[in-house]
């Protein structure tokens, strides 16, 4: 299990390093004048000059990018270019508000999927067509017109909970429910459709083998049939799509943290890319792909948890 | 970034009811801006929307009342020496930052000085002071490389607002002598900036809350909504969200803002050999019906104009409103005359994920007199620079015109970030120096006749100008200021 924990941790930090390098390459290349932008559109061509020379934007992009890389790996991934808070502190404050709608989000559609998902596969009937059909139409609308729909509704027509905002857990838990509920939801009902209807299908999947028929014909209950035997085999492909559901949270944070006014990761890697704010940027792509390589690697652990076998490989 | 910025245009989500009780209670002021802040060090600042940022804590050296005129704030009086050249200001008594410094004349000098010495929009409107000399403690004389004839308004901004001498890189967060202080507990950097009141502020009438909160919003639906629920009492909004906004119970008001239309900047003819003819230049006047723009595009968020003065600063003209009327087959005439027949080739940069319904009629109507556009493709982020390296002999494009100095400085001089071709008009560059140091109501007459000349000379074809609007709870009452689109913070007031 250490070789397995080495290996994927090892293949983590390489694709750390190759995301990184490649981010800081396309930086470059967006053409982004970040000493402009900082400029201002009235500067004149020698306040932008000394702008760009001020920031090390006159050097090579390889020297720029090695002093970057030696710095992060010291932990220190410098200053935003706009407003110049140093990039570690803002994504600490930043990042528990992308966490909260994302990992609420996910948990939401983890419940709610296994639940629908099941049922329409030991139920079938009417309950599974219903299940499908709202499935394929969660599926269908994309996650920002949701967040726009429940926002006029829920939020600016019926006043029931906040239209824009973050309130940290810590100052009040109630608070901080009221203000991700609506963003954790417009996430999670993409998530939701597609794991529901991918727990169904391996539920119905693992209901017609023969070791299910050998343990009802054993007397066991349909119960301890389903919980304890078909779940834990249905288990491995809905953890699957349920892994990319959360790359695809993450990457739909951005768009909803911009609808409800977040201060999140996610907006704040907006802006710091049209603004050429190449250090903010680096910094949430290290951050970004930290996580998606810790959620990866959970992942591959719960597999190796439910399937001995992955382990060796 | 402010002063010309581009506007993205906002949807509006549907809904029914527009709670207009603020969030925060009565003594709180709640604002969203759109824009980021770009720090507290008064070098960094940005101008336009980013003002309200730095007003609750930096007080400036003049106030500037609704139609941008100057009155005493920190300097009681001023005068310029004959030549123009020396700006004496006397300094109030009894002002001190919140760290305990008084200000003085040693304190003004120093930031000015450090904010002359940065590189964004602050830093541009102070490009005329050469020194600051301290006479006395109360006395201070700004020397000027040439005179400046918009450098006494511009001191009612940030260029002119005063940090305090121990911190003027704002390290530990701004120090001034503002009105309010950074109430650094209730605020979470890059989204939410909490003031309370400076109980030692020298003028607290003119600032009647005692909170104020700015909440970085960047998305315009966003802002709405956070006006539609009451989180927020006043935004900037859009004039395709204004009616919606309005029919909810808020208040929106607009005001003159930007001049939108199609900007020449090869005037020479460098890369558009056509472009360099003033009769092309007219031709391009003639072919865009700008009421139908007003009504259609901008849903009557703008006035149609073909100058470039905005109505209010002192180089407008009416007389100037209304020339270059819609008309096609006299465009074809002038181009035929200019020896364009059958038009020419153009490229221009695709706008259209800022200005869509802008691209297609402006594409159309050159179409419509002869011109082929070649649209290229170029991302936003690269936009700008794109336009000032002259890399697009022209495009569709708005700018802050205000007053004529700053427009002059902005797009007409050698230097000028809007000038991309530099092209050198000597007979333009005489009326210029002339207006620099005329006084009064001739420096007026020579800034009116400066606008003649650009119109008489097409250099761009201008469409409207747009209005600012914004968005606001009945609970207060907003004063725009002109030439600037955000509201000053000084002009929010209670509604009772």
């Amino acid at each position: 299990m250490l070789t397995f924990l080495v290996r994927r941790v090892t293949a983590g930090l390489v694709l750390l390093y190759v995301l990184a390098t490649a981010a800081f390459a396309m930086m470059s290349l967006t053409g982004a004048d970040a000493a402009r932008n900082i400029a201002g559109t009235m500067a004149t061509s020698e306040q932008i000059a000394a702008k760009r020379h001020q920031l090390g934007l006159d050097r090579p992009w390889i020297g720029q990018y090695g002093q970057w890389l030696t710095h992060a790996v010291r932990g220190d991934f410098g200053t935003s270019w706009f407003g110049g808070d140093s990039v570690s502190e803002s994504l600490v404050l930043k990042a528990p508000v992308s966490l909260s709608i994302v990992v609420s989000g996910l948990l939401l559609a983890t419940v709610l999927s296994a639940v629908l998902g099941v049922a329409a596969a030991v139920r079938r009937g009417w309950l599974d067509r219903v299940v499908q059909a709202t499935a394929i139409v969660g599926y269908a609308v994309p996650s920002f017109l949701m967040a726009l729909l429940l926002s006029a509704t829920l939020a600016v027509q019926l006043g029931w909970l906040p239209a824009t905002g973050y309130v940290p857990l810590a100052s009040s838990p109630s608070d901080w429910l009221r203000s991700i509920t609506l963003p954790a939801v417009s996430l999670a009902i993409g998530a939701i459709a597609a794991t529901a209807q991918q727990v169904r299908g391996s539920v119905i999947d693992v209901l017609r083998q023969d070791f299910v028929r050998t343990l009802r014909s054993r007397g066991l209950s349909e119960r301890r049939v389903l919980f304890r035997y078909v779940l834990r085999n249905a288990a491995p492909p809905a953890l699957t799509v349920l892994s990319l559901q959360f790359i695809s949270l993450v990457g739909g944070a951005v768009v909803i943290e911009k609808v409800f006014g977040l201060p999140g990761v996610g907006s704040a890697a907006v802006t710091a890319t049209i603004n050429g704010d190449t250090p903010l940027v680096m910094g949430v792509v290290v951050y970004l792909v930290l996580i998606v390589v810790a959620v990866n690697l959970l992942v591959d652990l719960a597999y190796g948890w439910l399937n001995p076998k992955v382990r060796v490989r | 970034m402010a002063g010309a910025a581009l506007t993205l245009v906002a949807v509006s989500a549907c809904g029914r009811s527009g709670a207009t009780a603020s969030a925060t209670g009565d003594d709180t002021l709640t604002l969203s801006i759109g824009n980021a802040h770009t720090g507290w060090d008064l070098a960094s600042a940005a101008l336009g929307d980013n003002i309200q940022y730095y007003e609750p804590v930096f007080d400036s050296l003049v106030r500037l009342d609704p139609e941008a005129r100057p009155h005493p704030n920190l300097a009681t009086s001023w005068s310029y020496d004959r030549d123009r050249t020396a700006l004496t200001m006397r300094l109030r008594k009894d002002v001190r930052f919140t760290d305990g410094t008084a200000l003085d004349a040693t304190a003004v000098r120093k930031s000015l000085l450090h904010t002359k010495e940065g590189t964004n929009e602050a830093a541009g409107k102070l490009r005329a002071i050469d020194s600051v000399e301290v006479v006395n403690p109360r006395t201070v004389v700004l020397h000027l490389s040439a005179p400046d004839p918009q450098l006494v308004a511009n001191l009612g901004d940030p260029s002119g607002m005063i940090a305090s001498p121990g911190d003027l890189t704002a390290k530990g967060g701004p120090v001034g002598s503002g009105p309010y202080v950074l109430d650094k507990a209730a605020t979470t950097n890059g989204s939410t900036y909490a003031f309370t009141r400076n109980p030692d502020y020298w003028n607290p009438k003119a600032y009647p809350f005692d909170k104020i909160v700015i909440k970085n919003v960047s998305d315009p639906t966003a802002r709405l909504n956070a006006l539609l629920s009451g989180q927020v009492d006043w935004a900037r909004i859009t004039p395709q969200t204004a009616r919606y906004a309005k029919g909810h119970g808020l208040g929106v008001r607009a005001h003159a803002d930007s001049v939108e239309g199609l900007y020449i900047w090869d005037r020479t003819g460098r890369t558009v050999p056509a472009l360099g003819k003033v009769k092309v230049r007219q031709a391009l006047n003639h072919a865009f019906d700008r009421k139908t723009i007003v009504e259609k595009l901008n849903l009557g968020y703008a006035t149609a104009t073909s100058q470039l003065a905005t109505a209010g600063s002192t180089w407008y003209e009416k007389s100037l409103e209304s020339n270059y009327a819609y008309d096609p087959a006299k465009a074809r005439r002038l181009l035929a005359e200019a020896g364009y027949p059958h038009g020419f080739t153009v490229t221009m940069p695709d706008v259209s994920s800022v200005a869509p319904g802008q691209q297609v009629v402006m594409v159309q109507a050159l179409e419509d007199i002869g011109i082929k556009v070649k649209v290229d493709k170029i991302p936003f982020t690269r936009l700008f620079t794109a336009l000032q390296s002259g890399e697009y002999p022209m495009s569709w494009f708005k700018l802050q015109s205000g007053q004529p100095w700053d427009f002059i400085q902005s797009e007409l001089t050698r230097g000028a970030a809007w000038n991309p071709a530099k092209d050198f008009d000597p007979k333009l560059n005489r009326m210029i120096d002339k207006a620099q140091r005329a006084r009064g109501g001739a420096q007026t007459a020579a800034f009116r006749a400066i606008n003649s000349y650009l119109q008489d000379n097409a250099f761009n074809a201008p469409w409207d100008v747009l209005d600012a609007v914004q968005g606001n709870s009945k609970r207060i009452k907003v004063t725009p200021r002109a030439f600037v689109s955000a509201v000053p913070i000084s002009n929010m007031a209670p509604a009772g």
